[in-house]
């Protein structure tokens, strides 16, 4: 990847994501919500790939966006809300979500550590793809093959536990 | 190379954000919605942190965070379908059986 492209790709694909997730938090009709939803996913696909996590980029693709909000949007035409863009988006209690929302963001901006900014010599140290899919299969079917199975078991046990709490009682 | 920093700062604004969608909004599905995007900017900092220290262990944990998402996805969709048979509208503030 070039070094020119790295900062502005990156700048721009921050500011896209958070665009997307303002307006997805906003947006008065929920399927508008659900397809800023899906902007603001393949975005910060694109800053997983700017931090070399390409494996993680292609797995919000695929899973995230291609599974889990495709999930949520049959869901939503499922239910076929009426009146849904009539009706007031927020609750009464808005001011205190919102002061709640910017107390994190100020919380989080005084809590942030200078330090964090890579030195030249941090930069040039190590390997440059720290984060390449093979290192990343590697730990993951070595140092964490047991959390690996533990969330297989754990999938199974979500399926398996949607199905019997939406299943239609016999007797209803 | 993504400046960590400016990264870490995404995820903390993203993460607001999501803040604001799940305490605020009344529709349930859009609750859920917002949990999605601040278990997203968990991920954003889980891999500029596995970027900025060259270790590929935080993108694992981001991997499974994904899980836990899909998993958190299945069973509050089924609990929502479950409670669209008894009640029409998907409004938060209408389920008010537990409230003391």
């Amino acid at each position: 990847m070039p070094i020119i492209a790295g900062p502005i790709a990156f700048y721009y694909l921050a500011a896209a994501s958070i665009a997307s997730a303002v307006l997805a938090v906003t947006r008065r009709n929920p399927i508008h919500s659900m397809l800023w939803v899906l902007a603001l996913f393949l975005h910060v696909a694109g800053i997983f790939l700017l931090a070399g996590a390409e494996f993680l980029a292609a797995v919000q693709v695929i899973l995230y966006a291609g599974a889990i909000l495709v999930f949520y949007l049959f869901f939503l035409m499922l239910l076929d809300l009426p009146g849904e863009t009539a009706e007031a988006r927020f609750g009464a209690h808005w001011p205190l979500c919102a002061a709640a929302g910017f107390g994190f963001a100020a919380l989080a901006w005084f809590a942030r550590d200078p330090g964090l900014v890579p030195t030249a010599e941090h930069a040039a140290a190590t390997d440059p793809s720290p984060g390449s899919l093979s290192a990343v299969g590697h730990a993951l079917f070595t140092q964490f093959t047991l959390p690996f199975e533990i969330a297989s078991l754990i999938l199974l046990a979500a399926i398996v536990g949607a199905v019997v709490v939406a299943k239609r009682r016999a007797g209803a | 190379m993504v400046p960590v920093g400016a990264c870490v700062a995404l995820g903390a604004v993203l993460f607001a954000i999501g803040l604001v969608g799940f305490l605020g909004r009344r529709n349930i599905i859009l609750m859920l919605v917002s949990i999605e995007i601040m278990l997203n900017a968990i991920n954003v900092t889980l891999a500029a942190f596995s970027q900025h220290l060259h270790d590929s262990r935080g993108q694992i944990v981001a991997l499974f965070v994904i899980a836990v998402a899909a998993a958190e996805a299945a069973v509050g969709l089924g609990l929502l379908l479950a409670l669209a048979r008894t009640r029409p509208g998907m409004k938060v503030e209408q389920l008010t059986e537990l409230k003391w």
